[in-house]
């Protein structure tokens, strides 16, 4: 009996959480208001981070929190600030018609190649997934992933010195 | 339908939304937030398919955490280059950027 209601809050968990997802997916890509797309996106990012928790991965939830809402929003947001895209900039305004079903094909078209893909190959899947100990992450970062571990800090300095190098660049020119 | 089979499809329209974004946005600072959606379906993508398989989920969450980083470089970059763009063509409209000359 207990179970049987767990299971049901799980299944009212995870549809609450996709259509999050979902409602944050049409503001990010549809609103005329660019800032308002960057809210409708931090609401994806937020839906995402509950399904991880719902798949029993509480750390990388955290970490989507921390990187994607914490960091990668913010940037986003300075690249909205410092590019002048300001509301009733850029993005209002009327595009051609057609714009909207071209578009619509490119995203549909895999989309729906892919769905068809997944759905009629799908292996069975548990309904309960197993928590990972943090402990046992890091030992497998460090042991046998230990290449890609030291590759992605490689990538980050370079991108963060590149990202130096190209403000600075500019405001010598100045 | 399994329930992998629903985080996946939560994932493919993810992966929708992006390229839609992507080709129906007009400033590049749109497209960046259709390229964020993407990357975020990839990596709910790997995570469902590592926790409710057989396979070992570490593996899962170790490349779901790999996507992050990746995004999290790509984006500090984006900033950086669309300042640059802005700057040097007052504005960041894709249609509008025609030249490349460094």
């Amino acid at each position: 009996m207990e179970n049987l209601e767990y299971e049901r809050l799980a299944w009212a968990v995870l549809f609450g959480h996709i259509a999050i997802i979902v409602v944050g997916g049409f503001m990010t890509v549809l609103s005329q208001s660019l800032v308002r797309a960057l809210v409708g996106l931090i609401m994806t990012l937020f839906g995402v981070a509950g399904l991880f928790f719902l798949m029993a991965a509480p750390f990388i939830a955290l970490m989507q929190i921390l990187i994607y809402v914490g960091a990668v929003s913010v940037l986003i947001f300075f690249a909205i600030m410092l590019t002048n895209a300001w509301p009733g900039g850029d993005e209002s305004g009327k595009s051609p018609g057609r714009k909207y079903i071209y578009a619509g094909l490119a995203g549909l078209v895999p989309a729906v190649m892919l769905a068809t893909a997944v759905i009629r190959t799908a292996p069975p899947s548990f309904l309960v997934p197993e928590e990972t100990e943090i402990s046992v992450l890091g030992r497998f970062f460090l042991e046998d992933f230990i290449l890609p571990f030291e590759l992605i800090s490689l990538l980050l300095t370079i991108s963060m010195a590149g990202a130096v190098i190209l403000a600075f660049e500019m405001r010598r020119k100045k | 339908m399994s329930v992998m089979t629903i985080y996946h499809l939560v994932a493919i329209f993810l992966l929708c939304m992006g390229i839609f974004g992507i080709a129906y946005r007009r400033t590049l600072v749109g497209i960046v937030l259709g390229i964020e959606l993407i990357l975020n379906g990839a990596g709910l993508s790997i995570m469902a398919s590592a926790q409710l398989t057989p396979a070992p989920n570490e593996l899962g969450q170790v490349g779901a955490l790999l996507v992050m980083g990746i995004a999290a470089a790509e984006a500090t970059l984006l900033l950086a280059i669309l300042l640059v763009v802005s700057r040097r063509f007052k504005n960041v409209e894709a249609g509008k950027l025609i030249t490349m000359r460094g």
